[in-house]
């Protein structure tokens, strides 16, 4: 668990010095000195970090009240942040297993889908009705989820699925309501993470969206699994809006040679 | 290694490889050596506009004149036109300097060129090009 917490820590690290790659401050810029001759490249020049790209402004609702998530997110670090999973004993060892190979056999890295609750760095657009969320995403592949809100119940044991059967509904609390998003029926071929956190087809999502104001989205998500955890986890994820922002074409099987050199060791 | 005369292959440990950067949809340090670091000079022959990475070929032309292709796998395109480059920023023919990282096996692409994963291109007049590296989310340690 130590290792875990560090390397955590080391991939936080890692996310702060390349700040400048990922969607959350727009183009990025760079003033990385070139070390050349020595042993390295030397250290990236520190970026200012300032975010102008995320509107502020109060929180769009729908006709009927309820919150309107709909929009161009980015998740920033989110995508990266999960805390301490507390995996049982067969669970941890395939954890660790996975972080001796250095992720070579991460579903991602073969343009598989990601699953829930894991996410890719890249964007996701909301589009909202009254009886349905959908969440597009980017990538790592282009998939889909489907939040049902029209009151319909779990599917009858459709099998495992790859994202999972999505139920939403309402409740008060939070500012403005928050909708609750309950998924079922994942298979346990992806992982919770590209650091290789396992879970089983018995993994139970409880996702808590809220919308404070109008850049941000909150969502607190609970993991429960009952055959791969000791307890119910629970962290939270922040997104960023990009309003003048759209997805874009990302087709992971075009090119991806990637598949036949990961070697891992 | 013998590309002596624009190629500088650099093993050690590189302050920036010790932990991995990040955005590709793979494990970086499954496929690439944060340790072996190079540095190679010579043109562009093509720039590849393809997902998941966008690749960059560079023709390196050693004394004898015999010219070696390397590949740099790059960003993904989206992430790169986020960051204000397009498929015609590098043209055929273009000088450039790249910094990189060597694939751990070694191994060419199926088209015979020597595979790395680049960090940053930069021109001939010293502007900057692609700077960053695919990678994810992990750290290489």
């Amino acid at each position: 668990m130590k290792k875990r917490h560090l390397s955590s820590l080391l991939a936080a690290a890692a996310i702060a010095a390349l700040l400048p790659l990922l969607p959350v401050a727009g183009v990025a810029q760079s003033d990385a000195k070139t070390g050349k001759g020595g042993k390295g490249f030397g250290k990236q020049g520190k970026t200012e970090q300032k975010d102008t790209l995320t509107p502020s402004g109060p929180a769009p609702k729908m006709s009927d009240g309820k919150p309107d998530f709909s929009g161009v997110w980015t998740p920033g670090l989110s995508f990266t942040q999960m805390g301490q999973v507390p995996l049982q004993p067969w669970a941890e060892e395939v954890y660790k297993q996975r972080r001796a190979t250095l992720s070579k056999d991460d579903p991602e890295g073969h343009c598989l889908p990601a699953g829930v609750p894991r996410i890719s760095p890249f964007l996701q657009k909301f589009v909202q009705t009254p009886t349905l969320l959908v969440i597009l995403d980017e990538g790592n592949i282009h998939s889909y989820r489907q939040v049902f809100l029209d009151g319909r119940k779990h599917l009858d044991d459709p099998g495992p699925l790859w994202m999972g059967d999505s139920i939403g509904s309402w409740s008060g609390e939070g500012d403005g309501g928050t909708l609750v998003v309950d998924t079922k029926f994942l298979n346990d071929k992806t992982w919770l993470n590209g650091q290789g956190l396992p879970h089983s087809d018995q993994l139970h999502v409880i996702e808590r969206f809220t919308r404070p104001d109008l850049g941000h989205l909150n969502i607190e998500i609970t993991m429960d699994d009952p055959k791969a955890f000791t307890m119910p986890h629970t962290f939270t994820r922040t997104y960023l809006l990009r309003p003048t922002w759209e997805i874009q074409e990302y087709v992971c099987n075009e090119f991806n040679v990637d598949a036949d050199h990961l070697v891992g060791k | 290694m013998t590309f002596k005369f624009r190629v500088a292959l650099i093993t050690g440990c590189a302050l920036f490889g010790a932990v991995a950067p990040i955005l590709a949809h793979h494990s970086f340090a499954a496929e690439y050596d944060s340790t072996k670091t190079v540095t190679v000079k010579g043109t562009v022959s093509k720039l590849s506009w393809v997902n998941p990475h966008a690749y960059v070929y560079v023709d390196v032309k050693d004394a004898s004149g015999k010219v070696t292709t390397w590949a740099f796998e790059s960003l993904s395109p989206n992430a790169l036109s986020r960051q204000g480059w397009n498929r015609n920023s590098l043209k055929p023919g273009e000088e450039v300097t790249v910094e990189g990282y060597m694939a751990k096996d070694g191994r060419p692409l199926a088209d015979g060129s020597i595979h790395a994963n680049s960090r940053a291109i930069t021109r001939s007049d010293g502007r900057k090009v692609f700077v960053g590296s695919s990678a994810d989310e992990v750290p290489s340690k």
